[in-house]
């Protein structure tokens, strides 16, 4: 008895002590990593600020329903053809990618996962989801462009979904792996087939998921300026998908260099539509993600 | 599965844009690309055409002279623009022949950024030597020469060129070829030469991106043309020409250094080094580059009518735009020209 209680205080004291070296290590470390987070945050905020601050007077209707004014068109002047471009195109892509990424990675994560098919398929995918976007836009140029004769919204749309596919195979992958193996077995105990207990157990349970891994994959592409460069260009005009495409991004990339004060000002408020659009979207797929987990 | 509800909403709504923009296929749309040169010009004078022609309508998108000639080898626009006209084998390459419309002409300015510094004059010595890397500094003595009284800061001199392949820079390398043989024999004639590599260079793409690195660098001089050096309220250089005089940049000069131009068959000439007291020396013709023969024959109706259109309204508006109309005798040259399209 005695013997255990002389061990006990031995023992070093384990409270608190404030100014003690290792508390005071503690303050500084932890200071250091709060810094460092709240400088995290500084470039979006500052972006922000700005956008509102240079774009911010610009927002109006006529933004949203005007065509974009010509060089020596002093004022007035939309962005809406750039607006329905963005959104058409990245559509567009969104119609290619889904499928073929969601049947891809039902593969890759349940009928095959360790096939020489799908080792193959997952290495390609990631190395393209490292591809520099200027090389989807030359890859699309070559087999869109030249072989229809002309720039055109298609073109636009096929490149974005080169950038999207791996985003969307991998994450969709990643999701129906997720799913519990024990719902999978109960639904073959109830009689399923490997196809039914795909519909209706392990694609519904991993659906927030993949569509998540889809958002994003879309906001990143509203964003894309290369790929678009080389297979919508621009345009003055409302859209019309045979030929080249107004969007968000390249008018921001030709105005932002534009003498002229109407086109910069045009540029700044795009940004900060294009920055919302992205905010929106990025939220959207927080909130799907977060019902998963419940 | 309101998730599901959303996706087939949003398929639904794609599907009636493409049936509803579909509804607009009996109009004649052409789409040209090319010289950033012409540009603010060009972009005024297409969509005042396409809303005088309910039935037309013209998208041209400024990439710089070279991507414009590639996209008209490539076929995928209907025609293109070049401030570097097009070369002998390039033309070979193209089936169906092809036409050169020179449309419109402009100054090719040396603009810069130099607080306190206004209405600077440059020898002919002077710029080539910038231009060479020889002269490195704004009180260099070269510059100081033709400025007396001029206060001029040691400040370094930051030269701006373009970045892509450019007919502008085509333009100015002739001249500079032409006034010098240094110059012919180190860099030469190009649309994107190989600048000497001591010069303190940045290189920006098209024309107006050369004129926003000019507005935010101090020190910089470069080369754009007039309208987009004006529009962008930058300083111009007064250059000496051929004949010991300096000429500001403006109409004026550009129509003195037109002025004596014979166009021949092919109509393309260059203005290397024009003659004459009130030239300004560095001015070109800009041109537009069409097929011989189109597969549709309605759209080279529609591509005449365009012609037209800029030769007798659009030179009205030139000369506001900082461009160089085009003289009364090259324009009756270019309309008869213009029915070789066909």
């Amino acid at each position: 008895m005695n013997e255990t209680k002389n061990d006990l205080l031995q023992l070093p004291n384990l409270e608190r002590q404030p100014f003690e070296p290792r508390a005071l290590k503690s303050i500084l470390l932890s200071t250091i990593t709060i810094i460092c987070a709240v400088l995290a945050c500084v470039p979006l905020f500052s972006v922000l600020v700005m956008l509102i601050y240079r774009g911010g007077s610009r927002i109006s209707l006529e933004l949203f329903t005007a065509l974009p004014p010509t060089a020596f068109q002093f004022d007035g002047g939309g962005i809406s053809n750039a607006i329905i471009g963005t959104l058409f195109m990245v559509g567009i892509a969104a119609l290619i990618t889904i499928p073929f990424g969601v049947l891809a990675a039902i593969y890759l994560a349940e009928l095959g996962p360790y096939s020489k098919v799908a080792t193959i398929a997952r290495f390609s995918a990631k190395t393209m989801s490292g591809l520099p976007s200027i090389i989807a836009g030359v890859f699309a140029y070559a087999i869109m462009v030249i072989t229809m004769g002309g720039y055109s919204a298609w073109a636009g749309g096929v490149a974005l979904a080169v950038l999207m596919l791996p985003t969307i195979l991998l994450t969709a992958e990643e999701t129906i792996k997720m799913v519990p193996k024990r719902m999978k077995e109960a639904a073959f105990g109830m009689g399923c087939t490997p196809s039914q207990s795909m519909t209706k157990v392990v694609l519904p349970m991993a659906l927030p998921g993949i569509i998540t891994g889809v958002v994003l994959a879309v906001a990143r592409a509203a964003g894309e300026t290369a790929p678009l460069l080389f297979t919508a260009i621009f345009s003055e005009y409302a859209l019309e998908p045979n030929d080249p495409t107004a969007s968000l991004a390249v008018l921001i990339y030709n105005y932002s260099n534009s003498t002229s004060e109407n086109q910069l000002e045009l540029a700044w408020a795009a940004s900060l539509v294009l920055v919302v659009l992205v905010f929106i979207l990025n939220m959207v797929s927080r909130w799907i993600g977060s019902r998963t987990r419940k | 599965m309101k998730v599901r509800k959303f996706i087939t909403i949003a398929a639904v709504s794609l599907a009636l844009t493409v049936a509803g923009s579909s509804a607009f296929a009996g109009k004649v749309k052409l789409v040209g690309s090319g010289a950033s040169f012409p540009y603010p010009i060009y972009s005024t004078w297409f969509s005042q055409f396409s809303k005088a022609n309910s039935g037309i309508q013209v998208n041209y998108q400024s990439k710089g002279s070279g991507a414009g000639i590639r996209d008209f080898l490539n076929g995928v626009v209907d025609f293109a623009a070049s401030d570097a006209a097009m070369k002998e084998e390039e033309m070979a390459k193209v089936k169906d022949g092809v036409q050169l419309l020179p449309m419109t002409a402009g100054e090719v300015v040396l603009a810069y950024n130099l607080k306190g510094v206004k209405d600077l004059k440059l020898s002919r010595k002077a710029y080539t030597g910038i231009f060479l890397g020889k002269v490195k500094t704004w009180n260099d003595p070269l510059i100081a020469d033709a400025n007396p009284g001029m206060k001029l800061p040691a400040t370094p001199i930051t030269v701006v060129a373009r970045a892509d392949s450019s007919g502008t820079t085509y333009v100015l390398t002739k001249h500079l070829s032409a006034i010098s043989p240094e110059f012919a024999e180190k860099v030469g004639v190009a649309k994107q030469p190989s600048w000497p590599t001591d010069i303190n260079m940045i290189k920006s793409p098209k024309n107006a991106g050369v004129n926003a690195s000019i507005k935010r660098a101090t020190g910089a001089i470069g080369y754009t043309e007039y309208a987009y050096a004006r529009m962008a309220k930058l300083n111009m250089v007064s250059l000496e020409n051929k004949e010991g005089s300096y000429v500001a940049p403006g109409l004026t000069g550009g129509q003195a250094a037109l002025a004596n131009v014979e166009i021949p068959e092919n109509m393309i000439a260059w203005v290397s080094d024009p003659a004459g007291k009130d030239s300004y020396p560095i001015a070109t013709y800009t041109w537009m580059i069409f097929h011989k023969k189109y597969a549709d024959a309605g759209k080279a109706r529609v591509l005449r009518k365009m012609v037209n259109y800029c030769l007798d309204n659009g030179q009205a508006i030139a000369d506001q735009m900082g461009y160089i109309p085009l003289p009364a005798n090259v324009i009756a040259q270019v309309k008869v020209a213009a029915e070789n399209i066909k």
